[in-house]
């Protein structure tokens, strides 16, 4: 039995998701992998381009990789595993380490059952809960002296300079200001310039604008890029939150028009559930 | 409109007990209450295919003959065609359907669909599994 399914079968018994086994046997073996399964740009450095589902660690096209229950149950078998949602923190992560204060209200707006959630307005989500999201395609565009990305939820993007400096006049953005540059095979990218409008990983993961989130970008072969996380924000946490999460390749996919404004009903059954009443929240 | 089958019942408190998170647009789960199981059969009279959601309409006949016209919510458009629905083929106004969801906390007949069985007995996910969209599954923070 190899390590990888060893792990998966004890995690398994131990009644764990399998995307958490694999997501920690893959972590494992990342180092052993050969340089020469990374597809690499002109420049030598690892490309990142292509349409990624985050959150995955299952290989293929879209349909093959979600043909279980798939991200979010789109697949096609009620009983294979559920991923993770965008309400829970990524599954390989630890739990946030809010302030009292800040951890209480974190905590009521779960229990509003995310009623509050930045995205019911039709907001982007922000860094990094946008790139946890794997309900819907990411796309990544390299350049030697820049990167892109697109996400199709919220149709929002980020252009990302590398080798270069924050600009001194940013004005608080939902998706924050990048800056990147290469360590080795990672791209390290750095975002600050936050308003305090989104939510980080999790239902009511707020933060503030002194947020500083620094990503990882890691691909370890063909399929696969590690996308690794560091948040700080000293006036909601006690410490760095790192959350760990993955993309695939998705080949074939393409990213599709979302206009979320188009009809959405959401405020509207809100507002429409606190005035009659109705129960909705948790004990 | 010719209609046929149909009976709105709820079904067996089995299918309260699946919990299985929901990663997105909103909470599900505010919205819809997963102890009011609903299984739907009757004729599409509208489809939806907007963002952030679809909606699907389907005249149901209920017990006392009356003819009562269901709303349900699914997947916007984009994740439904990556799932293998394609508009205006998959399924058209008219088509016999038969669903599953759970109906709003608040008894309308509004509903959050999850598996949909078209007239030629192929099964497709409209909508995301019930349980959860309700802000996750446990919370961010540690709870003492």
């Amino acid at each position: 039995m190899t390590p990888k399914l060893a792990l998966l079968v004890v995690a398994t018994v131990a009644g764990l998701p399998p995307s958490v086994a694999a997501q920690t046997a893959a972590r494992t073996t990342a180092k052993s992998a050969t340089k020469s399964s990374i597809p690499r740009t002109r420049d030598g450095k690892p490309d990142l381009t292509g349409v990624w589902q985050a959150g995955s660690t299952q290989s293929g096209n879209w349909e093959e990789a979600n043909s279980g229950l798939g991200v979010g149950g789109t697949g096609r078998n009620p009983s294979a595993a559920a991923f993770p949602s965008f309400n829970d923190r990524p599954a390989d992560s630890e739990a946030a380490p809010y302030q009292p204060w800040a951890a209480q209200k974190v905590l009521e707006a779960f229990n509003r059952r995310a009623i509050d959630d930045p995205s019911a307005l039709c907001l982007p989500l922000g860094v990094p809960r946008q790139a946890l999201l794997g309900l819907f395609p990411t796309q990544i565009v390299q350049t030697p002296n820049q990167i892109v990305i697109l996400y199709e939820y919220m149709s929002v993007f980020r252009v990302i300079p590398l080798d270069a400096a924050h600009p001194d006049d940013l004005l608080p953005s939902y998706m924050g200001n990048s800056v990147g540059h290469w360590e080795g095979d990672t791209l390290v990218v750095d975002v600050i310039g936050f308003n305090d409008k989104t939510w980080l990983a999790g239902a009511g993961t707020f933060h503030s604008d002194a947020l500083h989130v620094v990503e990882r970008y890691t691909r370890i072969d063909r399929d696969r890029i590690n996308y690794d996380v560091t948040i700080d924000d000293p006036k909601v946490l006690t410490k760095r939150w790192t959350i760990h999460s993955s993309m695939m390749l998705r080949e074939g996919t393409r990213l599709e028009e979302y206009v979320c404004a188009e009809n959405n009903l959401d405020p509207g059954q809100y507002e429409k559930l606190l005035k009659e009443g109705v129960k909705f929240t948790r004990e | 409109m010719a209609r046929k089958i149909s009976r709105a019942w709820l079904l067996a408190p089995i299918m309260c007990c699946l919990v299985i998170p929901l990663p997105a647009h909103h909470s599900f789960g505010a919205e819809y209450d997963t102890s009011k199981p609903v299984l739907l059969t009757g004729i599409v009279t509208r489809i939806e295919w907007t963002n952030p959601h679809s909606f699907l309409y389907v005249d149901v006949q209920d017990d006392k003959g009356s003819v009562v016209n269901w709303k349900l919510e699914g997947y916007p458009p984009g994740v439904l065609y990556r799932t293998g629905w394609r508009k205006d083929l998959t399924l058209k106004v008219g088509d016999t359907v038969t669903v599953t969801g759970w109906r709003a906390r608040d008894s309308t007949n509004l509903a959050h669909s999850r598996e949909v069985t078209l007239a030629n007995g192929k099964k497709l996910f409209l909508g995301p599994p019930g349980g959860t969209g309700d802000g996750g599954s446990t919370p961010a923070v540690e709870v003492k």
